[in-house]
């Protein structure tokens, strides 16, 4: 079949995505979440606002303001770059939210006590809560890492051929969408997975 | 943001409207209703015929765009469908059922195929360039119209001529259009930027996502009729034939297609029909019709 580097090329752009995309989503979501259940009235507020904004607006409606707003204002950013950047931020704010809900199942009572020893807020996040609160997110992040590979589908909005917009790309071709999408389908099904069995075998891991 | 707001009253309409019914009430006659008053009806339908089961339904289930200037566009006020390719699929209707009633659905280049295997539609009237691979699951009457890919810059680009000017530059094409093809084989190193509709090509263009844009002619010179900054380069580079597709293996009903292409081919409603859209921007006089059979697929 002479259109399979053009489907490895989707699929391998996709892989890109997900990996980029789920790592900045982490991040940021970490920084949201300590934004959220902080000591601090403003912050708590900052974060709420972050993730209200970004899990009230669909995920294509942000992609299509940051690739044709922005440069409306003398922004422009690569397509791929700007891909990864809204699948990021969108993405932080469900993993804000899976983080949040961990933080949450620790008992009132441990983070108190924690600062009745004389820890600091950092420091009883760092040895009391957050060792608890790891392994019951696990499970949800797993989740959200799915949704993410799904949501990169859309990317072919921004221009990016991943795998979805390659397959369409050959289908033009060959008229040939059944196979064409099945097949798709089914890498998507392995990614998805990939990252379900990743996250059993961490939380296990985590499971002490 | 012009076209965002556009597809957004074009979605809230999609599920609202009955599609192919007739202008205002009450208002003069469209063209299109007065084409449609001299169009021709078959004289002999074959009992047992795929046109014997439309005529007994009494509506032609066509799959095509709704989104597609000059060809075929949804009004979002009324919900009549315009444009060339629509306009056709009025007369057909009338050549079969003896009225223009038609029903849209909306088709994409992932789900045509399967649409016409499944008989989801009767017919496909959708820009669909007949191509020997398509040729073997689609059957094509016709060819009903030749375009062609053009390319476009924004006003004042240098060193854009032909199409091989493009090698090594970035080029704006529609996701799932033939310019895809189409500048590969003129410039295999141009490198591609893609995106879903003509106003966010253009747009894409505007922004300097591209240093040119390749598109079909038609679209190209309604697109230049609207913004002065865009400007049309030499002549089209491909020949695009479209087609009618039809089920695969259902040759009765290709040949009662093609025979009224050339009916209406001869009578100068064709001609009329052009008039009433491509011909809208495009000047000068109708092109001569494509020879039904003429495209290596059809």
């Amino acid at each position: 079949m002479s259109h399979l580097p053009a489907l490895v090329d989707g699929f391998l752009t996709t892989l890109a995505l997900v990996a980029l995309s789920f790592t900045g989503a982490f991040a940021l979501g970490l920084v949201v979440v300590v934004l959220r259940v902080g000591p601090l009235r403003v912050l708590r507020f900052a974060g709420t606002a972050y993730v209200e904004a970004f899990q009230n607006v669909p995920l294509l409606v942000w992609l299509v303001l940051f690739v044709f707003g922005l440069p409306e204002v003398g922004v422009r950013f690569p397509l791929f770059a700007t891909a990864v950047v809204v699948i990021s931020l969108y993405e932080a704010a469900y993993v804000a939210e899976a983080l949040r809900s961990g933080v949450n199942t620790v008992a009132h009572g441990q983070g108190e006590a924690a600062r009745a020893l004389g820890l600091t807020f950092g420091q009883s996040l760092r040895h009391v809560v957050v060792p608890q609160a790891a392994r019951r997110v696990v499970q949800p992040l797993g989740n959200i890492g799915i949704a993410l590979t799904m949501n990169t589908s859309l990317a072919a909005v921004a221009g990016v051929v991943e795998l979805t917009a390659s397959a369409n790309r050959v289908n033009l071709v060959e008229a040939l969408p059944i196979p064409l999408f099945v097949g798709a389908g089914l890498c998507y099904a392995l990614l998805a997975a990939g990252i379900g069995g990743l996250a059993g075998v961490l939380e296990r891991r985590l499971a002490t | 943001m012009r076209w965002t707001t556009l597809s957004v009253v074009v979605l809230l309409l999609v599920t609202g409207c009955s599609g192919g019914e007739s202008s205002v009430p009450g208002g003069t006659p469209s063209a299109i209703d007065q084409l449609v008053a001299k169009a021709p009806v078959a004289a002999n339908v074959p009992e047992g015929s795929t046109m014997a089961r439309i005529k007994e339904r009494g509506e032609l289930l066509i799959g095509g765009s709704l989104d597609a200037p000059l060809l075929s566009l949804q009004n979002p006020g009324t919900g009549e469908l315009t444009g060339f390719d629509a306009d056709l699929g009025k007369l057909l209707a009338k050549y079969l059922i003896g009225e223009p009633r038609t029903k849209l659905v909306t088709s994409t280049s992932e789900t045509r195929e399967p649409l016409l295997a499944n008989g989801t539609v009767d017919v496909i009237l959708q820009t669909y360039t007949i191509t020997p691979q398509r040729a073997e699951r689609v059957a094509f009457a016709g060819p009903y119209y030749e375009s062609g890919q053009t390319v476009a810059v924004r006003r004042g680009t240098t060193g854009i001529a032909k199409p091989a000017d493009l090698a090594g530059r970035k080029v704006v094409v529609g996701a799932n259009t033939p310019a895809i093809a189409a500048v590969k084989a003129a410039a295999p190193t141009a490198e591609l930027v893609e995106f879903g509709s003509d106003p966010e090509c253009l747009t894409a263009l505007r922004q300097g996502r591209g240093e040119a844009y390749v598109q079909d002619q038609a679209l190209l010179i309604a697109d230049a009729s609207q913004d002065n900054e865009l400007e049309i380069v030499g002549e089209p580079f491909t020949k695009d034939p479209y087609g009618i597709g039809i089920k695969h293996g259902d040759e009765q009903f290709k040949q009662f297609v093609n025979d009224w292409l050339r009916e209406i081919q001869k009578s100068g409603l064709w001609q009329d029909v052009w008039r009433n859209s491509i011909g809208t921007v495009v000047s000068g006089p109708p092109p001569s019709p494509p020879a039904i059979g003429s495209a290596q697929g059809s």
